[in-house]
């Protein structure tokens, strides 16, 4: 329908595209007040506890009502910081996380969509420029603990994209194409989780950390001791860094949707729906690990992935390869 | 820009803080992620409990222990009324030493019980926090049946305990104990096989049994270095001689060590329950007491083992209805002090892991 | 890797059990009979005996008597001052008439500090909307209509006696 790369660019189609990417941010926004909301929802029923259930029928404003207390809050900068840099690492950091949604084919139809021929690599990539803004946001707070705090989420995202990667690698191999259409297509036989099982594992676990969830939440633990990079954060630009996990969390989960779990091919429901399910399931998977696990430490964190989930990922790889050849 | 300094900092735990069990602050100086110095401050929560007990009669000091280890009421109450006790040379009828030892052992296992949530909750699981407190729950409203209230029971009087148990209370008991030997396998299972878990404890913060003697130390913190000593065996108190129960000893020293004596006192502790309720018998629960409760002069020590060591209640006595002085060893403030050996050299990570452990209630340690 | 499994197990098993929250302040607990809240007092039945005030380990009780006609001490004031009751059941223990006693009340926020200094008037007042007011009507109602019951009889035996 929308073929815009083989027509030259009109007004009409760039204000197609603005309202699309309007569009998708909302749609984004609205996954991630719910995810927030779900998630406490969830984990309480897990805890025998009912989650929030006063703000509006059944809890549902309770995000609302949070976003609105940040926003009304004071912006607190703080004297001796890089003003610049202080206000420019939130949105450094949120800002890719949204361009990853780009690429992820939300259904059958392509709308909201772009068929790169790159797809994964987009993904990878501009999902690594996040960290530049956490950095920043720890080097800019003029605090020795949000910049201890910092480094260390710096290289816990950066160990882990190389599993990330490799897992990955896998899929593109069965496909034999970076494209994400391409690899949804070449699921519709089996879905890529049942010969990528080892991928799949070392996927989600170098997903957690890549989000900064439990268990290896180190660098936002209430109960360590050096607080994160967004210690010195307060209302909307503390709520922009948050926004910026979930929407990861979001773009993740549609990430193992679409080169795992097969995207939004099904029978019978319409493929919006069956990708809403699929991204649902594995996002209720990250919201019951963080209910059971506990946390990793540093070092330890550190020392699993580069001994473990590397070479786990290698051996992956070879099997694949060895496989597809035979 | 400023050279690079590479000093010592000095950072503040505390005293409010969300893993300190309480106000506690603790003073670490660290060289990188290294500790180097680590300095407990404690007081935040003195109420001159000691000193308050110099003006009050016996029966009125008792609802002051309830305050002290205020996770274990039950034992404070005990410690003081049996120096009482010990010190008149009073009869205590038979109902209501099993009463005592009843209220006693399930005091000891909800106290666990919050020990095992909190422990994992600084470690960053959610889940056994709530779970630990559902069960925690069931014995507080037992409680709440027996004598009134959830937390500070001021239940035990000098000669005996104030309530008689209500109808229905000892099988609401027993159905308890059944209930919770079942639970231990759901947290078993969820906890100590927990590979995240097992890796952030094992081989941390290892208490020598020669440190551990030489810090006084007592309770579970001195049995898992390996030394055998539980006062409810050794000095054998009330009518714990005529019960039968294993003291659970263990060999390393470390965290995951005091972890496990803390799941396994929670079996022992039901089996003595068990016990006790097939012995109760009926009969009075006061015993014989004058109307006013003079200590005769003289001084007299007698140490209990509570959920966190030996609690002992020092009278010293003139002969009026009001003591010359109470001292209280306790457990909590005596275990703290080997947290500065334990923790210098530790990296800054484990610091949590091993304060949890060690496992102190800051009413115990400021008194 | 299984004690992972078996924990993320142990955590899925309880989604589908029955959740304890209370729905408080719409729902309320149910205390037992033995519960140590907020006292009543009932002003016909205190001799002014002082065990109570003597007995309390904070001292947060005070109270004045007098002696009326009959040489019986009636008490005048009672108040109780909540800041520093620690409910301890210790004044309820000593009382040689029950004429305090404790409630299942334990809302005692206000808004000022007098407001906690609670006086006769508004521990009779506890007593007659929380506490055992009922409870002692109808037990006296009780006695009335047993009293009546053998009364009656007794006039029927004397009216049998009397025909007899």
């Amino acid at each position: 329908m929308f073929h815009w790369e083989s027509t030259p660019l009109t007004g009409i189609s760039f204000l197609g595209m603005v309202i699309g990417a309007v569009v998708v941010l909302g749609i984004a926004l609205a996954v991630v007040t719910y995810a927030i909301y779900f998630e406490r929802k969830f984990i309480g029923w897990m805890q025998l506890r009912i989650g929030p259930n006063r703000v509006g029928p059944l809890g549902l404003f309770q995000s609302f009502a949070d976003i609105l207390k940040l926003l009304i809050k004071e912006d607190v900068i703080p004297d001796k910081a890089d003003r610049i840099m202080f206000l420019l690492a939130p949105v450094i950091a949120f800002v890719p996380s949204f361009m990853v949604l780009a690429v992820i084919p939300f259904s059958s139809t392509h709308v909201f969509t772009a068929g790169l021929n790159v797809g994964v690599l987009y993904y990878l990539a501009i999902s690594a420029i996040t960290i530049l803004g956490v950095v920043l946001g720890g080097w800019a707070s003029n605090n020795k603990y949000s910049l201890i705090g910092g480094m260390r989420s710096a290289a816990q995202m950066i160990s882990y994209e190389i599993p990330l990667g490799l897992s990955i690698v896998g899929v593109v191999l069965l496909s034999g194409s970076l494209n994400m259409n391409v690899i949804v297509a070449h699921q519709a036989k089996m879905w890529f989780i049942i010969p990528q099982i080892i991928g799949f594992v070392v996927f989600i676990i170098a997903g957690l950390a890549e989000l900064n969830r439990t268990p290896f939440d180190l660098p936002e633990a209430e109960s360590e001791l050096v607080a994160g990079y967004h210690t010195e954060y307060s209302g909307f630009r503390f709520a922009f860094f948050m926004l910026t996990e979930y929407v990861y969390a979001f773009a993740l989960a549609a990430l193992a949707t679409t080169l795992f779990l097969g995207g939004w091919s099904g029978p019978f429901l319409p493929s919006w729906l069956w990708f809403v399910i699929k991204t649902a399931a594995v996002i209720f998977f990250l919201f019951w690990v963080r209910a059971t696990m506990p946390r990793m430490r540093g070092d330890q964190l550190m020392s699993f992935a580069w001994k473990v989930l590397i070479p786990v990922a290698l051996f992956n790889l070879l099997l694949t390869g060895g496989l597809y050849l035979l | 820009m400023a050279e690079l300094r590479s000093e010592e900092m000095v950072l503040n735990v505390g005293p409010q803080h969300p893993s300190t069990h309480g106000v506690f602050r603790l003073v670490v100086t660290l060289d990188g992620e290294q500790i180097v110095d680590a300095d407990p401050v404690v007081g935040y929560l003195h109420r001159g409990t000691e000193k308050l007990a110099e003006d009050l009669q016996y029966t009125q000091i008792i609802p002051y222990t309830d305050r002290l280890d205020y996770l274990s009421s039950m034992l404070n109450n005990y410690a003081l009324v049996h120096t009482i006790e010990y010190a008149m040379d009073l009869e205590v009828p038979a109902r209501a030493e099993y009463l005592r030892v009843i209220v006693m052992e399930l005091n000891r296992v909800a106290s666990h019980l919050v020990f095992t949530g909190t422990y994992l909750l600084d470690l960053g699981a959610m889940s056994p926090f709530l779970y630990a407190f559902m069960e925690r729950e069931t014995i507080v409203e037992l409680f709440n049946e027996i004598c009134g209230a959830r937390l500070t029971y001021n239940y035990m009087r000098v000669g005996g305990v104030k309530w008689d148990a209500p109808n229905g209370w000892l099988q609401k008991v027993r159905d308890f104990v059944l209930h919770m030997r079942e639970k231990m396998r759901m947290y078993h299972n969820l906890i100590s096989g927990n590979e995240i878990f097992l890796n952030r404890v094992k081989g941390i913060g290892v208490i020598t049994q020669e440190d551990a003697i030489n810090f006084a130390m007592s309770g579970i913190n001195l049995r898992s270095t390996g030394i055998n000593w539980d006062l409810r065996k050794n000095v054998p108190y009330g009518i714990y001689d005529q019960f039968d129960f294993n003291v659970i000893v263990a060999e390393h020293g470390d965290c995951l060590d005091r972890y496990w004596i803390h799941m396994k006192e929670i079996e022992e502790s039901l089996k003595i329950v068990e016990q006790a309720l097939d012995k109760i018998s009926e009969g009075p629960v006061l015993g014989k007491v004058p109307k006013m409760i003079r200590v005769p002069a003289g001084e007299y020590y007698r140490g209990i083992e509570g959920s966190r060591g030996e609690l002992g209640v020092y009278i010293v006595s003139d002969g009026k209805d009001k003591p010359y002085r109470l001292k209280l060893r306790r457990p909590s403030f005596v275990n703290l002090q080997i947290l500065k050996k334990l923790l210098i050299g530790q990296n800054m990570a484990n610091m949590i892991a091993i304060l949890g452990a060690v496992d102190i209630v800051l009413g115990e340690v400021d008194g | 890797m299984f004690g992972i499994l078996k924990g993320l197990g142990v955590t899925i098993s309880q989604l589908p059990k029955k959740k304890i929250t209370l729905q408080y302040p719409e729902e309320r607990p149910k205390w037992p009979e033995r519960f140590r809240g907020v006292h009543e007092y009932i002003p016909d039945l205190c001799i002014v005996c002082y065990q109570c005030a003597r007995i309390c380990p904070t001292d947060c009780i005070s109270l004045t008597g007098y002696r009326d006609e009959n040489k019986k001490m009636r008490i005048e004031t009672y108040d109780i001052n909540f800041e520093i009751c620690i409910l301890c059941d210790l004044c309820c223990e000593v009382c040689p008439t029950e004429a305090i006693r404790m409630t299942d009340q334990f809302e005692l926020a206000s808004y000022t500090r007098d407001g906690i200094y609670k006086d006769m008037a508004w521990l009779y007042e506890n007593h007659k909307e929380h506490g055992s007011f009922k409870q002692m009507q109808a037990a006296k109602e009780q006695a009335a209509l047993a009293a009546d019951a053998v009364a009656s009889s007794m006039h029927a035996d004397a009216d049998k006696g009397a025909s007899d």
